[in-house]
This record gives structure tokens, C-alpha cells and sequence, in this order.
């Protein structure tokens, strides 16, 4: 049997080596010799949050994160030179494009809500239905999507164009040394720049972690203990908050029952399209709550416009379906119990450390 | 060194960051293992997940359609032709001797948007007493009598609506098949729920503009009592039958059912809080029958 299960692993491991790595001229191929070559920098982890997970083969850099910086800013990125990023990670919507769904090149719509980029670097999976493994793994896909930024030939011909600029040419050999520019070294700055987008400090992190019980309105405070109450908001259980910090998602994939159309059928399988797992038919990654007063509309399809009706959705049991997580139930709560919730909810919005914006501006000075 | 160590070593050839691919193959296997213990076929689902994985790798996931169970090929029912030459009509009236309702105030302070978009006072219905001692919301419809025959599903829907609080209207009838569309005319959410114990139950979520939602009820059941999962007063009352001969009494407490075949029926009519009354009457061709109920009261 184990002989057995071993055999299976390898198969499985065979198939992903060839899928991601070989299958593509423009695969994300991390190799060893694009690691970064500059000055070694530590991320401030803010009150709140533990240390950021940084892979071994790309260290956070000074001049790798100048590079991921200015790439994400970047709309020389996209196939016509139109759409960055910050698009629709737009560090003044809190990394968000405020869109149900975002608008990609020559204004082609996906189906998918932007997820915010804050305090992303903790996610064990990214996209809404967990299909990239890290945000190396993930800051490829949007480029090549044909919707988003549309590269959807491969990344050859606009990186070595990219690369062949001075201003990129020299800030690529400063991060990672000789050589030509490539999409391995695009996403791992993309990712060492990511990974510095981080918010903690919020009232709610004051209160919880830093003793300052005064950091919180009595409103926020009641909405606190709602969100925690198995009983009542049981916001928690998926929503994490632990002894030290609080990450706000348990980084797992559920049903609530959004996407379910008026007839009652799912219209975006979600975690399902991963995993041909039956019961993940509708379930999406559990988003992380920081600066969500933020980031409207809410949930995969952007299809809840307040955090007020985000709410109204969780106390009336959501939609039903066959697959909904069985966690989710009809919840009675007054409307003040409900606005205190909301209240609560306010207070996830953090301080984001200064050099997050578009190069060249707010330097020094928060973007709130 | 066993196969598996071998593995390993292409696979870092390959330049391939061995971590997280093993991170992924876990993280794809852990629901697999969890939910299906059939050892032989182990490896056979970890390469499943494996295709599912790859599929996931460069492109981002394509809406597949829900699969659905192949339809049987049937013959188009054969649907029961009512003669108009010999179709009769039923009428009557709903009378009420119990003690005038108490004017229960519903407080809907709980959600101070409904206080606001109810405009005015609300009060109870699960009661209500017309100015001529009848009663409105009774459901009349033929109970039995009707056994064998078929009737077409009308095309157009019946609408509930959310509005200002509260189910609109308050009890109705519907065919099975036929479409429930549920529209919300509120700045709040609702959840509307049918608590249905025949039928699949099920509950939806529509805020503020949301677009209708459209459902249908297979089998019949009268009554099925439904809910609003936000707001506890809201409460509406829905009658499915196979077939169109129901009505909902209104202000002058009386009801009128047309196109019906001469034969002998079991005409019931029922109320939310008074029970169900049961009359049986015999139905002569082209013929007009008056028939009428009383409720005493709880
Ligand atoms: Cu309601």
C-alpha cells in the first residue's frame, strides 16, 4: 500500500514538474541562478501579524524589491501598455479596484472579484481558488490572461523588450546580477514586493495586542465578541485570530453560497475547478479581513456592495446549495448586533508601511 | 536508492522548487484523503489530483457547466382538455364568527431600515377580518376529485415580493412547475426561506437591487410556510397543486374558480391560524356552485 501511495506521489510529482515547469515556454521557472543578489532586507512585521514567510530561494533585497515595486506599477507589463498591476491593485482602494469584476486589457471583464494584495504574503495558496502555490507561482498568470493583461502569447518577447529598456536593463542586474531579464525574475521581484505590501496596527491590533483597551469603540468591542461567539457571528472559526497576531483567514477554501443564481445553480465551481473535489464545488479561499472597509465590493463575484450587506448576507444563512459548509446557518442577530459588527469590521484598517505606492511618490509619508 | 529518492533528484534537475510542489501535491491530496478511504485506488486519485493541479497551473479555472442528469426521452404528456361547453364555475364566500383579532403592532425596531421602508405602522395578518365579517388570505382550492388528470404548467410566473418588510402577497397559490419569481423592492436584505417539507427546502439571500430570483416547486404541497431568515415577522404561506384550481380570498372574503370539469369534489379552504374546512360538492355541467364556509375562530 504505501509502495503503492509512493508510486501515486511520484506520478503526481511528475505531472506537476511537467505541467508547470515544462509544458510552457513561459513557465515560471525558478531557477537557482536568478536569485537575488542585493542587499538582504528585513520586513517590519507590524503589531498583529507574525513574521512574513520568505521562500529560500528569494530573499528579500532592497533592489529586488525596488524592482517588484516598480514593475507593479508598471503598465508596460500589460500586451497593449495600458493596465499595471495597480490597476486593479490599486494601493489607494486598498490594493483593490473597487469593480465587482475587473477590466483587463481593451476592457475585457473577468468573473472574479480583484482580491487585495495586503497581507497576501501569508496565504498558503493564492487566487480565490488556490490554484497558485506562492506569489511567485501567481504574479505570472494575470500577465498572460488573456482578459487581464494579455500576454497570453508568452513572456519572451515582452520581457526581453522590458529588459532591453536602460532603466529596467540596469535595475534587473542589480537585483539579480548579469544577464538578461526574465519572467522567472519578473515574478520573484514581483513577489519580494508583494510580500512588503503588509498592514497591521489597526485599532483592532491596538486593543487585542497592544493592551489599549481604549483603541476600540464600545460598538467595535461588542462587534469583537459577535465575531468571535461561536454562537452568534462565529466569524472566527474561518476567520482567525490568534493568542499572538491574527491573520483574519484560515487560509482554506469554503461554500457560503455566493454565486448561487436565482435558480439556484452555482455559476463559478471555484475550489472544485483545482481539485475535482465534489464537496469544493462553490468553495473559495477565505480572504484575509485586513482594511476590508476598503476593498468594496465584497466576496469572489463582488457581488455584495457593503460590508453592511456582507453581513445581512452571514445572519441569513447565505444560499443555499448542496454544497454549503455546514458552518454556514441562518444567524439571529438584532440590527444593532449586526452595526456592531459592521463597527468591528472598521476597525481592520491598518497602518501600510510607506514605500508601498507607485515609485517616486509617498516616499516617506503613508498613502492614508 | 529507492525509486522515490530518484524522483526527487530529477525533479531538482529540473530546477523545480521541490517544496512547493510537494506543498501543492499535499494540499490537493489532503481533501482526497479525508474524504475516500479506498486504499487500491490511491494512487490513481493522487494522479487525478495531479491532472487537476496541472490544469490549474497556467491557466486560471474555465466555468464548467454543473453536470446534469441526461434527460429521459418522454413522450409530451398528454394534458387533460377542459370542454368549455360544459365547464362550470365555482363561487362562495368565506365568513368569519370568531372574536375580532387583537391589533398586534409587529416591531420591526430590530432592523431600523424596515421601520423606515414599511411607511407606518405594522400590524399582525396572520388574521385578517374584512369590514363585511369574512375573511381575506383563505386558500379555497380542490383537494381531491381531480386524481388521473393532467394539467398544462402556465408559462407565466407567479411573483412574491419583498416590500417594505414584508411578503407580498401574503398567500398564494402556484402550479408545480410553474415559476416563483422573488423580487425584492427594499434598500435591505432579505433571505427568503420556504420551509418546505415535501418539496426541496431552500433559502436565498437578495439585497438591494438584486435581480429577481426564479424557482419552481416539483410536487404539490399545501401549505408550505415560508420565512424570511433576517427579519423573524416576515412570514408568507404558499399552495402548490398540480393543477390551476385554487384562489386566495380578498377584501370581500369571497372566491371565484372558473373552467372547472363537471364531477364530484372535495373543496377545501384553509387558514394560517383557523385550520383547513372540507366540503364536498357535486359539479353539473356548465353549472354555478355556491359554497361557503365558516370559521369560528381559534
Ligand atoms: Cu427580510
Amino acid at each position: 500500500m504505501i509502495r503503492a501511495a509512493l508510486f501515486g506521489l511520484e506520478i503526481a510529482l511528475l505531472a506537476i514538474a511537467l505541467g508547470c515547469g515544462g509544458n510552457h515556454q513561459y513557465g515560471n521557472a525558478a531557477s537557482t541562478n536568478e536569485k537575488p543578489i542585493g542587499a538582504p532586507i528585513q520586513i517590519e512585521t507590524p503589531l498583529g501579524l507574525p513574521p512574513v514567510p520568505i521562500p529560500a530561494n528569494n530573499p528579500e533585497t532592497a533592489e529586488g524589491v525596488a524592482l517588484g515595486r516598480k514593475l507593479f506599477y508598471e503598465k508596460k507589463v500589460s500586451r497593449d501598455g495600458t493596465v499595471a498591476c495597480a490597476s486593479c491593485h490599486n494601493p489607494l482602494l486598498g490594493f483593490t479596484d473597487g469593480q465587482k469584476h475587473s477590466t483587463g486589457i481593451g476592457g475585457k471583464t473577468g468573473t472574479r472579484n480583484a482580491p487585495t494584495v495586503i497581507n497576501a504574503a501569508y496565504f498558503p495558496s493564492l487566487f480565490w481558488d488556490g490554484r497558485a502555490a506562492s506569489l511567485e507561482d501567481q504574479a505570472d498568470k494575470p500577465i498572460s490572461n488573456p482578459v487581464e493583461m494579455g500576454q497570453s502569447q508568452g513572456h519572451d518577447v515582452w520581457v526581453k523588450k522590458l529588459g532591453a529598456d536602460p532603466v529596467y536593463k540596469a535595475a534587473f542586474q542589480k537585483a539579480f546580477g548579469p544577464g538578461p531579464a526574465t519572467i522567472g525574475k519578473v515574478t520573484k521581484a514581483l513577489a519580494a514586493f508583494e510580500r512588503t505590501v503588509i498592514s497591521g496596527n489597526s485599532p483592532f491590533d491596538r486593543y487585542e495586542f497592544g493592551g489599549d483597551k481604549k483603541a476600540l469603540s464600545a460598538a467595535a468591542t461588542r462587534g469583537l465578541a459577535i465575531f468571535r461567539d461561536p454562537k452568534k457571528g462565529n466569524c472566527a472559526t474561518c476567520h482567525t485570530i490568534g493568542a499572538k497576531y491574527a491573520l483574519f483567514s484560515d487560509g482554506k477554501f469554503h461554500n457560503i453560497g455566493v454565486g448561487v443564481n436565482g435558480e439556484g445553480e452555482l455559476t463559478d465551481l471555484g475550489r472544485y475547478s483545482e481539485t475535482k473535489v465534489e464537496s469544493d464545488k462553490g468553495a473559495f479561499k477565505t480572504p484575509i479581513l485586513r482594511d476590508v472597509a476598503e476593498t468594496a465590493p465584497y466576496m469572489h463575484d463582488g457581488s455584495l456592495k457593503t460590508l453592511k450587506s456582507v453581513v445581512d448576507f452571514y445572519a441569513g444563512g447565505g444560499n443555499s446549495n448542496p454544497y454549503l459548509d455546514k458552518e454556514i446557518k441562518e444567524i439571529k442577530l438584532t440590527g444593532r448586533e449586526r452595526a456592531d459588527l459592521v463597527e468591528f469590521l472598521k476597525s481592520l484598517t491598518g497602518e501600510m508601511p510607506p514605500r508601498v505606492g507607485p515609485p517616486g511618490i509617498a516616499e516617506t509619508t503613508s498613502l492614508k | 536508492m529507492n525509486r522515490s529518492t530518484l524522483f526527487i533528484e530529477f525533479v531538482k534537475k529540473l530546477g523545480t522548487d521541490l517544496s512547493a510542489v510537494i506543498q501543492v501535491v499535499e494540499e490537493a491530496m489532503a481533501p482526497m484523503q479525508a474524504r475516500l478511504s479506498v486504499p487500491n485506488f490511491f494512487p490513481l486519485l493522487i494522479f487525478c489530483g495531479a491532472i487537476a493541479i496541472l490544469t490549474g497551473c497556467s491557466q486560471p479555472a474555465t466555468k464548467e457547466a454543473q453536470p446534469k442528469a441526461t434527460a429521459k426521452q418522454e413522450a409530451p404528456p398528454t394534458y387533460f382538455k377542459v370542454d368549455p361547453s360544459t365547464a362550470a364555475t365555482l363561487t362562495g364566500s368565506v365568513r368569519y364568527t370568531g372574536p375580532r383579532p387583537a391589533r398586534k403592532r409587529i416591531d420591526m425596531s430590530g432592523d431600523p431600515a424596515c421601520v423606515e421602508a414599511h411607511h407606518g405602522r405594522a400590524y399582525d395578518e396572520s388574521i385578517v377580518e374584512n369590514r363585511n365579517r369574512t375573511l381575506a388570505n383563505v386558500f379555497v382550492y380542490i383537494k381531491s376529485g381531480l386524481e388521473g388528470k393532467k394539467f398544462e404548467t402556465p408559462k407565466t410566473p407567479v411573483t412574491i415580493d419583498q416590500q417594505g418588510c414584508w411578503f407580498r402577497p401574503r398567500v398564494l397559490g402556484i402550479q408545480t412547475g410553474q415559476t416563483l419569481q422573488v423580487t425584492n423592492s427594499d434598500p435591505v436584505t432579505h433571505n427568503i426561506h420556504p420551509l418546505a417539507e415535501v418539496n426541496r427546502e431552500w433559502n436565498h439571500s437578495q439585497g438591494q437591487g438584486d435581480p429577481p430570483i426564479s424557482r419552481r416547486f416539483v410536487k404539490p404541497e399545501v401549505m408550505i410556510r415560508v420565512k424570511c431568515n433576517i427579519h423573524s415577522w416576515m412570514h408568507a404561506f404558499i399552495g402548490v397543486l398540480d393543477h390551476p384550481y385554487f384562489a386566495v380570498t380578498g377584501e370581500d372574503g369571497t372566491f371565484e374558480i372558473h373552467n372547472v370539469p363537471p364531477g364530484d369534489y372535495v373543496l377545501a379552504a384553509w387558514q394560517e391560524e383557523l385550520g383547513t374546512q372540507e366540503q364536498k360538492i357535486s359539479v353539473a355541467p356548465s353549472g354555478k356552485i355556491e359554497t361557503n364556509f365558516t370559521f369560528k375562530g381559534k
